[in-house]
């Protein structure tokens, strides 16, 4: 390729991939845009194609809990595990009363809440630390520590520090969510490659320029990777959270229609959840290829 | 003649700890010391070289030489253990605009496009204390892209390029600037034979454009004849100046092969014997760079291997 591509003067050396500048002016943007939409719409077609195949997979499950329950279990387990479509029925019940939408936007409140602060917290800190080498061998011990311990087994001492409030759930989110970003922000960056720090230093870049304009951009995959981390994370929390002890929520909702036996609305709950997690993960999986288009390596896609 | 670097006597040592295969053959170990002490050791001896206004010096040596810990010198990047690095007969003291340094592993900011890596260091305050506007960068970087024959690739992130295109774009970074002097560390060795030609051809079309001092490191002695006023040989390590040896040929600007002209075939084996008993001293000492018939095993992609295979 490399060889090819040499022999050639430089600039009609362009692939023929559409994309490639030639050398004609303005006409060229119209052009680009042209084959741009049309890569696009390829892309997508071969996207449709291979949702077919990934849709495959849920499709069987779904019509496995539709006619499994109905016909390959008996009928005790038939009560707590009702077919899909009695869920679906309750669900459809609960949308319409309204309950569904409290609880979520209960459990949104408190995530956005406690997810944000994390990621205020959690990137800002990883920033100095990693920065100033002192701190990172003063605090990383006890940031083992932390980390080490699963955010769950704090669940009672922020209930008993915090009380059953908003407050303690908050926490405990933020708090799960906050290390995941904390420790990818400091490896992000700790793994900068020194060559372009070398680069950037010889380019005679001041030590804010370089922060800004080498490190922070390099680490931002590996931040975004901590963010994903941090949003699974809180949600899971917040779900467990919410079931140990409050009057709202998604997790309310699940243990409270377990506990009315009303089995139905109790699968309602946990689709509503898995739902929610699907949306927030796809949300950070967008904003982080968004954040490290460059990082696509050829042939990749695209 | 005016020197625009002189380095007088400079000498550069690091501490290194002393690893669990630390040979006693080691030059750098005094007395007695225990195997976790730190030990000394000098990359580079009392070197004094004087590079002219203008030059284009080519430095050869032996892995582990001491040529990129001079070209770090040079830069700024670092601070001799002692000896004095001059530019324009001012001590260095750090990376400077006076200054460029392309490296090897082309070291291009991969979030950044073409025109963006090549404006970065466009963007502090010039010379004048002006601060360039956005487009006036662009523009800046395009005439640049241009010069390295890059015309029409300011989008393209670095991974959409091939090596040779990346180490254009390095290159027109470090001249987009301005600086005087371009510091080269083994620019092209990561490239195939092709494009390291052409490469070179336009490096030297650019040098003669602009005039600029350059500094350049290689391991190929035909690189190293076929590009320099003058090749400075240093001798395996602790790094000395072992020779330097002007590199007169005539008509350069020929049409035909110079590398076959019997000035050029003749300067190259003058370096060549120089860098020989240098070459195999630090082959003893584990460096694998050239092998003792003077050739790189990357210079020519494949061709030393398929021989002693055959
Ligand atoms: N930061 C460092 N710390 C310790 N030792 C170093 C450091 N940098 C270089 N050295 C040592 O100094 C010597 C010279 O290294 P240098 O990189 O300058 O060699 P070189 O001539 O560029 O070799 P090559 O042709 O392989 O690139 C080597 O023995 C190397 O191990
Ligand atoms: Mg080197």
């Amino acid at each position: 390729m490399t060889t090819t591509l040499a022999q050639q003067p430089a600039a009609s050396a362009a692939p023929k991939q559409g994309a490639a500048v030639g050398d004609s002016g303005p006409v060229e943007t119209g052009r680009r845009s042209t084959t741009a939409a049309l890569a696009l719409a390829r892309t997508a077609a071969a996207r449709a194609g291979s949702g077919l195949w990934k849709a495959a997979g849920i499709l069987a499950f779904l019509a496995l809990w539709e006619l499994g329950p109905s016909y390959l279990a008996s009928a005790s387990t038939r009560v707590f595990l009702p077919p899909l479509h009695v869920v679906l029925a309750a669900w459809g019940k609960l949308f319409e009363s309204g309950t569904i939408q409290a609880h979520l936007a209960a459990s949104l409140t408190r995530s956005v809440s406690g997810f944000g602060a994390a990621l205020v917290a959690g990137i800002t800190l990883g920033l100095l630390i990693a920065w100033y080498g002192k701190l990172n061998s003063v605090l990383n011990p006890l940031l083992e520590l932390f980390r080490n311990t699963a955010a769950l087994a704090l669940l009672p001492v922020f209930t008993l520090l915090l009380g059953i409030g908003e407050e303690s759930k908050i926490s405990i989110v933020a708090y799960a969510a906050f290390f995941p970003v904390l420790l990818n922000t400091i490896a992000g960056v700790k793994t900068v490659d020194p060559l372009l720090i070398r680069a950037a230093k010889s380019l005679g870049l001041s030590s804010l320029a370089l922060f800004r304009k080498v490190i922070l951009p390099s680490a931002v995959p590996t931040i975004f990777t901590g963010i994903r981390m941090a949003g699974t994370a809180s949600i899971l929390v917040l779900i467990a959270a919410e079931m140990v002890g409050a009057k709202a929520g998604l997790g309310y909702l699940i243990v409270n229609a377990q506990s009315s036996f009303l089995i139905p609305d109790m699968y309602a709950g946990i689709l509503t959840v898995s739902l929610l997690g699907l949306a927030v993960n796809f949300l950070l999986v967008g904003l982080e290829r968004h954040f490290s288009r460059w990082r696509t390596a050829v042939g990749s896609g695209s | 003649m005016t020197a625009k670097i002189s380095l007088r006597n400079v000498t550069k040592q690091f501490t290194v700890r002393a690893g669990k295969g630390s040979r006693p053959s080691q030059p750098a170990a005094t007395g007695q010391r225990g195997p976790k002490e730190p030990t000394t050791l000098t990359a580079l001896d009392s070197l004094s070289l004087d590079v002219r206004d203008g030059e284009f010096l080519t430095l050869v040596g032996p892995s582990g030489s001491g040529k990129t810990t001079l070209l770090d010198l040079l830069a700024g990047l670092s601070t001799p253990t002692s000896g004095e690095v001059l530019v324009d007969g001012q001590p260095v003291t750090g990376p400077g605009k006076d200054r460029a340094v392309v490296f090897q592993q082309y070291a291009l900011f991969p979030w950044r496009t073409a025109s963006a890596n090549v404006s970065i260091g466009l963007e502090g305050r010039g010379p004048d204390g002006r601060k360039l506007n956005r487009r006036e960068r662009a523009a800046k970087a395009s005439e640049y892209l241009e010069l390295v024959g890059l015309a029409g690739f300011e989008d393209r992130f670095p991974h959409e390029l091939s090596g040779g295109m990346k180490q254009r774009v390095a290159i027109a970074r470090s001249l987009a600037y301005e600086p005087d002097v371009l510091l080269m560390d083994e620019p092209f060795a990561a490239l195939d034979a092709q494009t390291r030609e052409q490469l070179q051809d336009e490096l030297l079309r650019i040098w003669r454009a602009t005039g600029k001092t350059i500094v350049f490191i290689t391991h190929g002695i035909d690189e190293a004849v076929y590009l320099g006023q003058r090749v400075a040989v240093l001798s395996a390590r602790p790094g000395r100046l072992k020779a330097i040896v002007d590199v007169d040929i005539p008509d350069r600007d020929g049409e035909d092969d110079i590398r076959s002209h019997p000035a050029f075939v003749e300067q190259r084996h003058k370096v060549w014997t120089l860098l020989h008993d240098e070459v195999r001293l630090a082959q003893d000492a584990g460096h694998r760079k050239i092998l003792p018939d003077g050739t790189a095993p990357d210079e020519v992609p494949g061709t030393t291997l398929e021989r002693s295979a055959a």
